[in-house]
């Protein structure tokens, strides 16, 4: 009886340590956190268009289609990585690309694309970083998936790889 | 033996100077000159947040503490908030509606949070339980 109960505290320590091997090997990255606006509506706003002479209202834009929100700027090197990915996404039938510009300057913007391409139907030119708190960004490039009733459905923190990408795309074909 | 006595005693007269100067020292190096508010009284609640909130950018830190860019913005969004005469509990329930709970360094108590406040006092319970049962058990023999 007394060697059984002895048992216990190895069993006790093997679980543990099943569990940190388990948590070691599954594919998971602390630093990425939930979005706490999953299944909530669009953050509102209102700011001034890049290329439009109009304001940007984002009552206007979010909830007409499914929609992909990009958070970015000319600074930030993993944007450029990602942007490839961006671009095969505006050739996607079924989604409208939306830019926020974050942090940036509008003439730096305009060469970037110049260079690389332009896959935003409209981009929102965030100057001060409002209006990404108000989207729970903490670290651009971020990603957010809107479907056609403004409702935020997917949110990825960091570069798009190819392996976000197909998520995103799967992603997209299950949302309304 | 005197020599010993002596190295003892600078040690230890080291050891409480160490912890003065800790005490003593202002571990604040987040908060920039522009940031503060002439409102001595709003500031210090400012700062009492700002301590109570995480760094999204490095995690293990309050904003307060930090100097990434990010906190700077929740800070001054802070300080902009308690100008505006929100209460604390509008502007915590402001930046958990946006980066959720994990923004509070002290998460709260809510039914999915209830194992990180109660096991601590269950295995303390356990522990004691063994201890006592253990020390009988010696007793007895």
């Amino acid at each position: 009886m007394k060697k059984k109960l002895l048992l216990i505290p190895l069993i006790f320590f093997l679980s543990i340590l099943l569990v940190f091997f388990y948590l070691l090997i599954i594919d998971r990255k602390p630093s990425e956190l939930p979005s706490a606006l999953l299944n909530k509506n669009a953050p509102k706003f209102e700011t001034m268009s890049l290329f439009k002479e109009k304001k940007f209202v984002s009552s206007e834009v979010f909830g007409n289609e499914k929609q992909l929100v990009n958070f970015f700027a000319t600074w930030c090197k993993p944007c450029r990585d990602e942007h490839s990915y961006i671009k095969l996404f505006s050739n996607r039938e079924g989604i409208d690309v939306i830019g926020i510009n974050y942090k940036d300057d509008d003439q730096k913007v305009i060469g970037w694309l110049d260079e690389l391409g332009n896959p935003y139907s409209d981009i929102a030119i965030d100057k001060n970083g409002r209006i990404a708190i108000d989207w729970g960004v903490y670290g651009i490039p971020e990603t957010f998936i809107i479907n056609s009733k403004g409702i935020i459905k997917y949110r990825h923190v960091g570069p798009i790889t190819k392996k976000i990408y197909k998520k995103i795309n799967l992603i997209i074909n299950e949302i309304e | 033996m005197i020599t010993k006595n002596f190295l003892f005693t600078k040690i230890f007269i080291s050891i409480i100077f160490i912890f003065l100067i800790q005490f003593f020292s202002i571990n604040s190096y987040g908060v920039d000159p522009d940031e503060i508010l002439k409102n001595k009284k709003q500031e210090s609640r400012a700062r009492n947040i700002s301590k109570n909130i995480r760094c999204m950018i490095c995690q293990n830190q309050s904003i307060d503490e930090s100097s990434a860019p990010l906190a700077k913005d929740l800070r001054i969004l802070i300080r902009s908030k308690i100008k505006e005469e929100k209460n604390n509990e509008e502007i915590y329930k402001f930046l958990t509606d946006r980066y959720g709970d994990f923004i509070l360094l002290k998460p709260p108590v809510k039914l999915s949070t209830l194992a990180l406040w109660i096991l601590p006092f269950i295995f303390f319970v356990i522990g004691v339980f063994i201890v006592f049962s253990h020390n009988k058990k010696s007793k007895n023999i």
